[in-house]
């Protein structure tokens, strides 16, 4: 009695304790996630709206936004800003990026998702080690590629990057940050990205 | 008894208040983590730029040569207009009247007829695996395919496509880009990726360019060349719907962003 006790209190805590990912757990949980994401998509009694928001908060905990954030800007711009203009710039970016993947789960059909695995390496000078999770959106007639890339942070494997057969989210917006940064200053591209979150 | 099903019933509660609160207390966390960590001091900022992502994404963006981008931001627009106005509902028409199985159907018989393309590409890029299994698609395909309709190559044998272009073949021995160029209708690409498109249509069997040394050409005239591409394209739009325009909701300015896209993918492709 007192063992089947400890072994459901052991279960229950060890539910609400997964929160930063280890190593291992990239790809079980890569693909539970997934897997759920598009069980809500093909439920037919959500909206595309409350789709998106429960889609988003099984993804929250395993994309880092901030570290998205500050590659896409930069380290002279993010410098020169001030602690309002961060903060805005922060919040700007993170609804674009949510929004931006809301509105392509709006073109799925009936792909399927196969996880291939992951795959380690380490980046050449530094040596800290990247882990990308290879998954694959198959189509009626082509095959996309999407991987997700992971580093490590103090809390655990977070994703910095994804890249979308062959063309890497961030790098696109960091290019279209800093082209727009040689037209304008830092406050106006805040507020064209602040603007473009309520579109 | 009693006492199993009442643990069971705690420890669901227990869990569900427990998870519950994590959610709620998470999403406040995340919103205060944005603020508490731009508030701290500047310690913590020079420890977020330690380096570690500078091999990755260079600091300095370097200045794009592009001596056309005066016609380039015309054309994009004009192919935009064409796209939202014309192909997308052409497309969409197509696609309500015919069915997917048919319109997938029809893009692996035009795969199957762009072989020679990708048969000599990867044989000028001397990867010899890759050629090999395109000429046995080619083979299986063609005969126990229903003359390429239908991809058994892929299903049966796990023979995948491996697409390769002359602009690839180029980029494979160092070619560089030269410039952007966008195309009218075909949209963009480059100084290097067009002399690929023309060396291409050589081979390929779908275009009349060099009918009188190729005997293989389908198309016997420009106009049925011209139809054949269209029939082609709309087909593809018809299976990727919508995929333009929500990719042009992520753009600020929408020529250079399709123009920094294309130029990843293409070196992505290079590289593979």
């Amino acid at each position: 009695m007192n063992k089947l006790f400890k072994i459901i209190l052991i279960a229950s805590f060890a539910i609400t304790s997964m929160f930063a990912l280890n190593k291992d757990e990239i790809k079980p949980v890569m693909t539970e996630k997934i897997d759920n994401v598009l069980n809500i998509i093909k439920n037919k009694e959500f909206s595309n709206e409350v789709k998106g928001e429960k889609i988003v908060k099984i993804i929250d905990d395993v994309f880092d936004y901030r570290r998205m954030a500050l590659i896409s800007l930069g380290k002279k711009a993010w410098v020169s800003a001030d602690s309002e203009q961060k903060k805005r710039y922060l919040t700007a970016f993170e609804t674009n990026l949510k929004n931006s993947y809301i509105d392509k789960l709006g073109l799925y059909t009936d792909q399927k998702v196969k996880v291939v695995g992951t795959e380690s390496t380490f980046a050449k000078k530094s040596k800290k080690e990247r882990i990308v999770l290879k998954t694959e959106l198959v189509g009626a007639s082509e095959v996309y590629k999407v991987n997700y890339l992971f580093y490590k942070s103090k809390k655990g494997w977070e994703i910095y990057d994804v890249n979308l057969d062959g063309t890497s989210v961030v790098t696109a917006n960091k290019k279209q940050i800093s082209g727009l940064l040689k037209q304008k200053s830092l406050e106006e591209v805040i507020t064209e990205m602040e603007n473009k979150t309520k579109k | 008894m009693r006492n199993i099903i009442l643990i069971i019933i705690s420890a669901f509660v227990f869990t569900a208040c427990s998870s519950k609160e994590e959610i709620n207390t998470n999403n406040t966390i995340n919103q205060k983590q944005i603020e508490l960590k731009v508030q701290t001091t500047s310690l913590e900022e020079e420890d977020e730029f330690d380096g570690e992502f500078d091999e990755e994404f260079t600091e300095e963006v370097k200045e794009v040569f592009d001596p056309l981008s005066g016609y380039n931001r015309v054309m994009t627009k004009f192919n935009d207009i064409v796209y939202i106005n014309v192909l997308d509902p052409v497309a969409r028409g197509y696609a309500y009247v015919v069915p997917k199985g048919a319109r997938a159907g029809i893009s692996n018989f035009t795969d199957n007829l762009m072989f020679p393309v990708r048969f000599s590409n990867n044989l000028l890029q001397l990867k010899f695996k890759n050629a090999s299994e395109e000429l046995g698609r080619f083979v299986v395909n063609t005969i126990f395919g229903l003359g390429g309709f239908v991809d058994t190559a892929k299903t049966e044998l796990g023979w995948v496509k491996h697409d390769e272009d002359f602009g690839q073949t180029l980029g494979f021995y160092g070619v560089g880009e030269g410039f952007h160029v966008v195309l009218p209708l075909l949209g963009p690409s480059n100084l290097r990726d067009m002399v690929g498109l023309t060396a291409d249509s050589y081979v390929s069997a779908l275009s009349t360019t060099g009918s009188s040394d190729i005997k293989y050409k389908i198309p016997n005239n420009t106009l049925e060349n011209v139809g054949i591409m269209a029939g082609q394209t709309i087909n593809t739009t018809s299976l990727n719907l919508g995929l333009y325009q929500s990719l042009k909701k992520d753009a600020y300015d929408l020529y250079p962003f399709l123009r920094d896209l294309y130029n990843q993918r293409r070196n992505s492709l290079i590289k593979e």
